[in-house]
């Protein structure tokens, strides 16, 4: 599968809060990914980087010119509204509380977009296998508030994988959930990507989260955000906590946190370890 | 005592409910059977109980004024109902989806939240006559005033990323609002539509003052004429009871339509 998305001197900004001048959030950001994997953005809380991921998805801010300059292009064209290439997965998550499980995934297909791309006879047997992939087969019926909070984002996980997107497009999605629910969410994501290879965007402030899944990390810095570097892992997942410990993954680590502290030295935001 | 958060049992509830209505019982039936207030300013509750009856019983006619004025009443209830929620629901979405259409129409809508809309009524005389049309466009305006800016800002309480999300999963703008965030405001519009029908029962005797052949305003109007308390107090009794099983039942749909909202 041949995916391209590209972010070119991207600038962002917005008007200050005591409404004279302008902040800039992120400043000159060049990204390319040209193949499908997991791959990282990592950076202190506040840094900018959801602003990022939302360009690549087309989801823009209300009130501004977004991006300030630059272009994002998604296989070389210009993406400049939501497209349907790429979904997000927000961290809250966002389930219609009205809504089954069932009839949460099967959303988007009373949009249009979707009605007319996936067969209706195709659709049943989708939402019921994506929900037994996420571990959700038994709860077809239960409402979003009789799910748990890490029931919720296999949900939200779900309603964007029922789709087969080639952009899958995360936005801290494990960030509300207590370790041990994230643990497991780590390890579905790993599974599923095996089965259903895209391209996987995930923006996270938690270094480990970040050494576990991913290909690619880009490190951004802070205020405003810049790419300082990129790291390729090629250790094979799923990785256990032994390669967690190892002298790879603690020189990397200790790489990464000194790269963080020269970013952090311009302004605050915080990062998380939990080795 | 006090703490808002205690619960307490449905039993304990509902004692303390009959204290407070046997206590005014007593003090009114005190006041009343004792002279302490004239008879012709305070009736009984037994006299008033009695005069229900007899306004119940089918006269020489063979008809039954309290049941006529009841139905004629309800019929003008549930016609301005429908109109107020056919016009007013529709105009809230808009103005509550589109900050465009807010900005034009709040203007319009706004102000008469608290205008005083009785006022209104002999300029709806000249207007529309004193018929029927009069008393249904009455009705219809005091209570879509209410009713209009309910269902914008339900619209506009709908969290933000539900919109994102829609609009993130393709969906065109109307689709959004359609699909995503009316859903999930129904709750608030049928708050917004109980609100609506219970501002109508507290405006019916205005719009029933002025030439109603039959009503339960009327038949105030009428007691009061001929200085029958007894009957002004059972006709008022019969319209709170009225608006009570109204809005208790609009309450039991919403709660067994929308189970998730309290969740």
């Amino acid at each position: 599968m041949s995916v391209r998305v590209e972010l070119k001197d991207i600038v962002q900004e917005y008007p200050s809060a005591d409404g004279e001048g302008i902040v800039r959030v992120v400043d000159g950001v060049n990204l390319v990914y040209d193949k499908p994997g997991i791959h990282m953005l990592l950076g202190p809380s506040g840094c900018g980087k959801s602003t990022v991921l939302k360009l690549m998805g087309g989801v823009r801010p209300d009130g501004v010119v977004s991006p300030s300059s630059g272009e994002v292009l998604i296989d070389g064209k210009p993406c400049d509204g939501p497209h349907d290439d790429a979904v997000m997965v927000f961290q809250q998550y966002a389930n219609f509380p009205h809504l089954s499980a069932y009839d949460n995934v099967a959303f988007p297909f009373k949009l249009k977009l979707w009605k007319n791309r996936v067969p209706a006879g195709e659709r049943d047997a989708r939402i019921k296998e994506v929900l037994t992939a996420v571990g959700l087969g038994d709860k077809l019926h239960h409402r979003p508030s009789q799910l748990s909070g890490g029931q919720n984002q296999r949900l939200a996980l779900a309603q964007a994988l029922v789709l087969r997107p080639r952009i899958l497009l995360m936005d801290e999605p494990f960030g509300a959930l207590d370790a041990q629910t994230r643990a497991e969410m780590q390890d579905l994501l790993v599974d599923l990507w095996r089965e259903q290879q895209c391209l996987i965007v995930f923006v996270t402030h938690d270094i480990t989260e970040a050494l576990l899944l991913g290909d690619r990390v880009t490190i951004l810095s802070t205020k405003p955000a810049r790419v300082a570097r990129e790291f390729d892992i090629t250790e094979p997942r799923p990785r256990s906590d032994l390669w967690l410990r190892s002298t790879e993954a603690n020189r990397l680590e200790s790489e990464i946190l000194d790269l963080l502290k020269e970013g952090n030295v311009r302004g605050g935001g915080q990062v998380r370890v939990t080795i | 005592m006090f703490n808002p958060h205690e619960v307490i049992s449905t039993r304990t509830r509902q004692a303390l409910g009959a204290v407070a209505i046997l206590g005014v019982l007593a003090v009114w039936s005190a006041l009343a059977g004792l002279d302490i207030v004239s008879q012709a300013k305070l009736p009984a509750p037994w006299e008033v109980a009695s005069a229900l009856g007899n306004l119940a019983m089918p006269n020489d006619k063979g008809e039954s004024l309290l049941f006529a004025a009841t139905w004629a009443s309800l019929q003008r209830v549930v016609l301005a109902g429908v109109l107020v929620v056919v016009t007013g629901v529709p105009l809230g979405v808009l103005m509550g989806a589109s900050p465009r259409i807010n900005a034009l129409l709040s203007p319009l809508v706004d102000p008469f939240r608290s205008a005083p809309i009785v006022a209104v009524l002999p300029i709806l005389v000249m207007w529309l006559g004193i018929g029927e049309l009069m008393k249904t466009t009455f009705l219809w305006a005091g209570a879509v005033v209410f009713l209009v800016p309910m269902v914008r800002d339900a619209i506009q309480a709908v969290p933000r990323t539900y919109y994102v999300k829609a609009k993130d999963l393709g969906a065109s703008d109307f689709e959004a609002i359609w699909h995503s965030v009316f859903p999930m405001a129904k709750p608030r519009i049928a708050d917004a539509m109980i609100t609506a029908v219970s501002v109508e029962w507290t405006y019916i005797t205005v719009a029933e003052y002025v030439n109603a052949k039959v009503g339960l305003g009327q038949l105030i109007q009428n007691a009061r004429r001929f200085s029958a308390m007894d009957q002004v107090f059972a006709g008022i009794f019969v319209i709170i009871v009225l608006a009570l099983i109204t809005y208790q039942s609009m309450v039991a749909i919403k709660r067994w339509r929308y189970p998730w909202e309290t969740e």
